[in-house]
């Protein structure tokens, strides 16, 4: 490949990438998320134990309801209801940005978001729907938090204070400093909550859900949306960029609504509505063996490799592959910027999530049971406990590998045999 | 004692680096704390931090990072992508200590 479009590709990717990542709200929406992630995967590893393989046929039917019972609220706690804490997540990290008081842009953000949330249920009023909270609300959350923090923002910088005579310890009048601001946002929330109760929507969440949320989520359920982000990711990393941080800072919010859709459906015991989900991508196609299915590459090399650079790399790449760290073969093989590798590493994530999907889609392998899995758990055991303890899954993702090797096998193979000659060349002159 | 700090996405292929750096480190019993953080806490650690090295693929944080990292005086560059890929301790040792020299 030529240089020059290599280089002209590179000064087109990094300011992206760049602006993707630095966005303020791009980077708040993504460790927003981050700051949700213990209590999600702490809620994941009850729903796995809970939904624990042949348990049902080993103990009684009454007996497994009730120890289903009793782990229950693990997930319904955390797991269920992710998007509170995300959105905690959000207003806090935005606030944070402006070098205000982070923890009240949080709480700020999420009493925004529960104003704007039905507060009733099957004409029972005084309860918040769970639904709500999780996947349903999750976009309406970022919005809010992103909004809320704003305005708190907002007023804090005009700086309202209410005067109090002369004699009042500064003290008394300084707690009164969070209370304007957040009482001036809050009022206006609920001013937006009246109107809407008006319309044909009857709740905000309705509204952001109709109208954004399900058109967006329908969108990036779909195969072909799947395709270009997972070719988004392996593009990026192609130039040594992070490919998840960036393109998942954009799809997150979609794929974990439709992981919420399928945990609910799960723990319901009916369909499992979705196939894309968050764990969908990471457990089967990108993240599989580290970023672009790179532990295929490594035991590639431990089948077909006799260059002493590449078995070097091997030995060296190993042990982080199995916990799906990939760096050094994507830095040492290197995959950065080699034209010859630019075809297995496109190629085979497509083919992956292609037949993945399928197997999917028939029946074959169940869809992903919405809980989350550590992104470092190794191959098969991940795959199986993302399709909620199904064996299937540990086996979908052993049949990727092979195909990811298959795929690679001749690319690699020139590889290793022009390092090989070389060495040789090296060791005779 | 000098500290060192790299960083990336989740500060666990940089923690390889890490482990190789100390070890030369050790070696020659030079006074250095090493150690890797995630992309979302390197602000935070920028403090305690003598001299900050990025990992290859989250180059594009360092035109956000030099601004804080000029605040507090830390020296920030973006760690050779051949040495990251081989794990190269001793190469990113040296890098890191002479961006120190450089800046005292």
């Amino acid at each position: 490949m030529n240089g020059k479009f290599m280089e002209m590709l590179e000064n087109f990717l990094l300011p992206i990438a760049d602006k993707l990542n630095n966005n303020r709200y791009l980077s708040a929406l993504r460790d927003g998320f981050m700051v949700a992630l213990p209590l999600i995967i702490f809620g994941s590893i009850f729903v796995v134990i809970a939904n624990f393989p042949f348990l049902d046929s080993m103990i009684s039917e009454e007996a497994y309801k009730a120890y289903q019972n009793a782990l229950g609220p693990a997930s319904a706690a955390t797991l269920s209801i992710m998007g509170l804490f995300v959105i905690v997540g959000i207003g806090y990290k935005l606030t944070e940005h402006y070098e205000g008081e982070a923890i009240y842009g949080g709480v700020v953000a999420l009493a925004a978001f529960l104003i704007l949330t039905p507060q009733v249920l099957e004409g029972v009023s005084g309860v918040i729907p769970t639904a709500s909270l999780g996947a349903q609300g999750m976009f309406l959350g970022i919005f809010t938090a992103f909004i809320s923090a704003e305005l708190y923002r907002f007023f804090v910088q005009k700086d309202w204070t209410i005067k109090m005579p002369a004699g009042v310890p500064g003290a008394v009048s300084k707690s009164f400093s969070a209370l304007i601001p957040i009482t001036l946002t809050l009022s206006i929330f609920l001013i937006v909550r009246i109107l809407f109760s008006y319309t044909n929507f009857e709740t905000v969440q309705n509204f952001i859900y109709t109208i954004i949320q399900q058109p967006l989520t329908e969108l990036g359920s779909g195969l072909p949306a799947t395709i270009v982000a997972v070719l988004l990711i392996q593009v990026f990393w192609f130039f040594g960029l992070h490919g998840q941080i960036i393109v998942n800072s954009v799809f997150d919010p979609i794929w974990y609504a439709l992981n919420d859709q399928n945990l609910s459906a799960f723990q319901a015991g009916t369909e499992l509505p979705n196939i894309v989900t968050k764990q969908f991508v990471d457990s089967f196609l990108v993240g599989m063996g580290g970023s672009g299915m790179t532990l295929a590459v490594i035991i590639l090399i431990f089948l077909i490799g006799r260059s002493r650079q590449l078995k070097e790399l091997g030995k060296l790449g190993a042990p982080a592959g199995v916990f799906n760290v990939n760096e050094p073969i994507i830095f040492g093989l290197p995959i950065i910027m080699n034209p010859l590798i630019i075809i297995p590493w496109l190629v085979a994530p497509v083919v992956v999530t292609i037949i993945t999907y399928f197997a999917m889609s028939t029946g074959l392998v169940p869809p992903p049971a919405g809980v989350i899995v550590p992104w470092t758990t190794p191959v098969i055991l991940n795959g199986f406990l993302a399709t909620g303890n199904a064996w299937q899954g540990g086996v979908l993702q052993a049949v990727n590998l092979v195909i990811v090797i298959a795929i690679w096998w001749p690319f690699l193979k020139i590889m290793d045999k022009s390092y090989y000659e070389k060495e040789t060349k090296v060791k005779k002159s | 004692m000098k500290n060192i700090v790299l960083a990336c996405s989740a500060g666990m292929s940089t923690s390889l680096l890490v482990a190789k750096m100390e070890e030369i480190a050790s070696e020659t019993e030079m006074e250095v704390q090493i150690w890797a953080v995630a992309q979302d806490k390197i602000t935070q650690e920028m403090e305690k931090a003598d001299v900050l090295l990025i990992g290859p693929q989250m180059r594009f944080l360092k035109k956000k990072l030099s601004k804080a990292a000029s605040e507090w005086n830390v020296p920030i560059d973006v760690i050779d992508p051949i040495a990251y890929g081989r794990i190269d301790g001793e190469a990113v040792l040296n890098k890191a200590l002479e961006l120190l020299n450089e800046n005292s």
